[in-house]
């Protein structure tokens, strides 16, 4: 379908009401410091695909000396000649390539991607709006974030390279400074300081998407017409805006720790490689009060925007209405409400009164309701459809699949008496690579394959696509499922490894994993492929090729700057007019007159 | 003058749904940062009760005279910059430029007295061995470094709204920005004067000697 | 237009009295500090004396008081439910008086 055909349907006005910036001529404008919305989500989405494949192989590096623990590690060595020298993985050097792991997936990938890189592409058409609401924060957004990344990424050119405190950044470790470990120097301070420019950026992108949600929308979207994944990024975006604000000053006050002789978090006659250290007065647990009041948000602005993709998606491959809208949005908000009670179920085994333990556990058995009633909700859509089964749905399906497994342990470690065997184990590995790590890749998987066409107006390779799905699923599978054995048997994590000890025995599970893992990431060059491939190669991709409802649909592929041409969307349906009969088939656009409806219900 | 010089298509004309709240993206913008960065000095504070429920030995560094007389002036400074932002942003609206200039000056003049009022307060706790990291009175060193932190943080915001203030005025009179950026900054300014409400009862009241 | 910067405007009058009344509670705060009452009845009663004037500044100085509800029900609510939440930490803190090591 041509642009055309969808303008009768469209009410054009006169363009007095032109995009405040017009088409950008020069290179560095149009590609690098652009302002348009859809440049700028994929840029976000490049920094996603940077990130993750630099995070995935800091995973096989881990995973080889895992399986292998007295081999040298290939390549390493000629790598990073100075942390690992002749490829040898020291305790160390294993705890830093851990710690960059997590920071670069959980921040960089798991955030950018779905809400940073997904919203600013496709929000702003979904709604009918031009562009974002400030462009120009818009831009300082990502640009904030790339500069975050870059920070952080410099910690491996620093002569003691990365820090080795993990992701979550515990103190002490992370405050004393040098003396408590290779890379606890000047890396955990590159570490901090990238975490506290990374939420400003994200701060600066969560004002805007809220504030074009709500203001920017064309007439006739109402609130109860937005398409679900708009939904989503809007709920996401208010979860971050008050939990990237706690972070922030945390990283400021742990800042402060190191650099400026404070105590916030350092306890009274610590001693650290033999010598007690000048702090007293402070508390480790403030800051795990204070990163999990972020950190547990901060799992869902991970994965609600994964909940709105499959949301937008299903409808269109079932070809029926998405069941229960209402009540999919209501849970949504009340996950977000929630996520701000549960925080402590990550600091059962922290020394955290045990009294409190108790008041997060229940909250945290709550939180699976909603959860659940999604669940619900996506296989009622499912049951009885006429399901294309396209790689986007496949996707879609393998979202459900995972988030269910993940979700499932979840439940035994939201009990402290069980959390207390199982919070240091393997078994909390698999639960989040499952439930946030896998789910969260598979939401952007399946957005991808969705997006593509409209982002760069050519299809994507289907068979290769498919087998990427079949292999993924596999894949996954076989390498997250047997860490909740590992953990069931007393395998600890954050271990470089289990050489001649009481776990040497789960040396043969971990070398299988390994082997999942590394074919894990090999089948990834499939999705690179065809990535690639298609972006020069694939079919030119039509206007709908989906036959899906929401706007950016009704609009060219790749749409034109201004998104619709010079004219105003105007809304007259739902995004859930799926299985009906109008005009155009079993589906009515958003943007379709309002008389097509009529005749459907007689059909 | 309309808002397209600031924010895309946010001229709600018949192309557009309203907005939920019938005020400018602009200002719901400054709302939810005040939102936002309210829960960052929501945090700093409880992390500061925290750290004193937790410390036995915390001493009290203030007396009535200086610091108490001295918290109290800079109280009603920026007490009344409120009020005199509020005649700004009024005086604005009415499109009267000379006497939004004016209010808008006093405004700015109010939270350079706040600040320099304030950083002379800390000049003579530094002198009387206070810092970040120490206790000259011998007891939890959290006392200084809460109390500079969390003034400090303060302060940085009241240095950002003056600055910030001085801007829209000059920007106001050159006719390039509208009542609307004034009210706006208003906002910004409230929200701060709001802060300290907290910041001085709990840091200074509450560590009287 | 239905979008305005503000709907209904105060006079100038309101803006005094409310300066007024917050300049006063300033002063019965620092007169309760010097009024020999138990610190936890200090502590109480200065947080609820903050939040009076937080909750006088947000209605009238920032305006709340005179935008559409829906505004109010936005902003607020959440902010509060994090607060709320925060008291959590509480627990913790007073166990650091119990478990801490002596001060070298
Ligand atoms: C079904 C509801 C869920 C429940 C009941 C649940 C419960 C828990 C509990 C109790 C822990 C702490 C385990 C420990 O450290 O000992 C945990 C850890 C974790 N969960 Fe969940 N969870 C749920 C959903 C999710 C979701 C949706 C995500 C992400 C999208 C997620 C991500 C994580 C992460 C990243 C960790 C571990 C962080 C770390 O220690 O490094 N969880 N979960
Ligand atoms: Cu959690």
């Amino acid at each position: 379908m041509t642009m055309d055909s969808v303008s009768a349907s469209i009410t054009e006005l006169p363009p007095a009401t032109p995009h405040d910036h017009a088409p950008p001529e020069s290179f560095l404008r149009k590609y690098v410091f652009s302002l348009d919305h859809k440049v700028i989500g994929k840029q976000y989405l490049g920094l996603g695909l940077i990130a993750v494949c630099t995070g995935m192989f800091l995973s096989w590096v881990m995973r080889y000396h895992l399986a292998f623990p007295d081999k040298a590690v290939p390549l390493i060595g000629w790598i990073a000649p100075t942390f690992a020298a002749g490829g040898v993985i020291t305790p160390e050097f294993y705890l830093q390539l851990m710690t960059m792991h997590g920071t670069i997936m959980v921040f960089f990938v798991l955030t950018t991607a779905p809400f940073a890189g997904f919203g600013n592409f496709v929000l702003p058409i979904q709604v009918g709006a031009e562009d974002m609401a400030f462009p120009r924060f818009n831009m300082m957004s990502f640009w904030v974030t790339f500069v975050a990344f870059a920070v952080l990424v410099a910690a491996f050119f620093v002569p003691d390279g990365p820090p080795l405190s993990g992701w979550t950044a515990y103190a002490p470790l992370s405050a004393v400074g040098k003396s408590s470990g290779p890379g606890e120097g000047l890396g955990q301070t590159l570490w901090v300081i990238a975490i506290g420019i990374f939420c400003i950026g994200q701060l600066l992108g969560s004002l805007n998407f809220i504030a074009t949600t709500l203001d920017l929308r064309a007439k006739g979207m109402t609130l109860a017409r937005l398409p679900y994944s708009t939904w989503a990024w809007f709920i996401t975006s208010m979860i971050g805006l008050i939990a990237f604000s706690v972070l922030l000053p945390a990283c400021v006050l742990l800042l402060l720790d190191r650099v400026a002789g404070t105590s916030f978090f350092i306890p009274a006659g610590l001693v650290v490689s033999d010598a007690i250290q000048p702090h007293s007065g402070g508390s480790p647990l403030l800051w795990q009060h204070l990163f999990w009041f972020f950190g547990h948000p901060e799992v869902y602005i991970a994965i609600v925007p994964g909940f709105g993709i499959i949301s937008t998606i299903l409808p269109a491959v079932c070809r029926k209405p998405h069941l229960g809208p209402k009540v999919l949005i209501a849970s949504q908000l009340a996950i977000a409400g929630l996520s701000y009670m549960v925080w402590g179920h990550h600091m059962f085994l922290s020394g955290m009164s045990p009294s409190s333990a108790t008041l997060f556990s229940v909250p945290t058995l709550i939180i699976t309701i909603p959860s659940a009633i999604i669940t619900l909700l996506w296989l009622g859509t499912i049951y009885g459809s006429k399901l294309r089964l396209n790689t986007a749905a496949l996707f879609c399906l393998g979202f459900v699949s995972v988030f269910v497994t993940g979700g499932l342990s979840g439940f035994f470690l939201s009990q402290p008496s069980i959390d207390t065997y199982l919070h240091g184990t393997y078994f909390v590995v698999g639960h989040f690579h499952f439930v946030m790590g896998v789910a969260a890749m598979f939401g952007i998987f399946a957005g991808t394959y969705f997006w593509f066409p409209k982002m760069f107006g050519r299809m994507m390779n289907e068979t290769l696509g498919k087998w990427h799905f079949a292999l993924t699923f596999i894949g996954v599978y076989a390498t997250f499922m047997p860490m909740h054995w590992l953990g069931l048997e007393g395998n600890v994590r954050r271990y470089s490894s289990f050489p001649s000890d009481y776990m040497h025995g789960s040396l043969p599970l971990h070398r299988f994993i390994t082997y999942s893992a590394l074919f894990l990431g090999a089948s990834q060059l499939i999705f690179l492929v065809n990535l690639i491939w298609s972006r020069f190669r694939g079919p030119v991709a039509p206007d709908n090729p989906w036959e899906a409802t929401s706007l950016e649909w009704s609009t060219t592929s790749p749409p034109p700057f201004d998104n619709f041409g010079g004219v105003h969307p105007v809304v007259y349906h739902g995004p859930n007019e799926y299985g009906v009969s109008g005009p155009r088939g079993d589906y009515i656009m958003q943007t379709d007159p309002p008389v097509a409806a009529a005749p459907a219900a007689t059909a | 003058m309309s808002d397209s010089a600031m924010t895309a298509g946010s001229m709600h004309g018949a192309a557009m749904e309203p907005s939920p709240f019938l005020i400018t993206s602009r200002k719901l913008t400054m709302w939810l940062f005040i939102v936002a960065d309210a829960a960052t000095f929501g945090a700093i504070l409880f992390g500061y009760g925290y750290l004193r429920f937790g410390s036995p030995n915390w001493t009290k560094p203030f007396t009535f005279s200086p610091n108490i007389i001295n918290g109290l002036v800079m109280t009603v400074v920026l007490l009344t910059s409120s009020l005199t932002m509020l005649c700004g942003v009024a005086a604005a609206r009415e499109g009267r430029s000379g006497a939004t200039m004016k209010w808008l000056g006093a405004t700015i003049l109010l939270g350079v007295t706040f600040a320099v009022l304030h950083l002379r307060e800390w000049t003579g706790m530094f002198h009387e061995g206070w810092s970040l990291s120490k206790n000259p009175m011998g007891g939890s060193v959290q006392v200084g470094a809460l109390f500079f932190s969390i003034t400090g943080l303060h302060l940085l915001h009241v240095i950002s709204g003056v600055i910030a203030i001085t801007v829209i005025a000059i920007g106001f009179r050159a006719r390039k920005f509208t009542a609307g950026h004034v009210e706006t900054t208003g906002l910004y300014w409230h929200f701060v004067d709001l802060v300290w409400m907290f910041v001085f009862p709990l840091l200074y009241l509450l560590n009287v000697r | 237009m239905t979008t305005t910067e503000t709907a209904t405007e105060p006079t100038l009058r309101v803006y005094v009295y409310v300066w007024l009344g917050m300049l006063a509670i300033v002063a019965i705060e620092a007169v309760l500090v010097y009024a020999h009452v138990s610190s936890g009845m200090l502590l109480a009663s200065l947080l609820v004396l903050a939040f009076l004037e937080a909750a006088v500044a947000l209605r009238y100085f920032m305006h709340l008081r005179y935008e559409v509800p829906l505004l109010f029900w936005t902003l607020i609510p959440g902010l509060l439910l994090a607060f709320v939440m925060m008291n959590q930490f509480w627990a913790d803190a007073a166990r650091l008086n119990t478990l801490r090591f002596p001060i070298p």
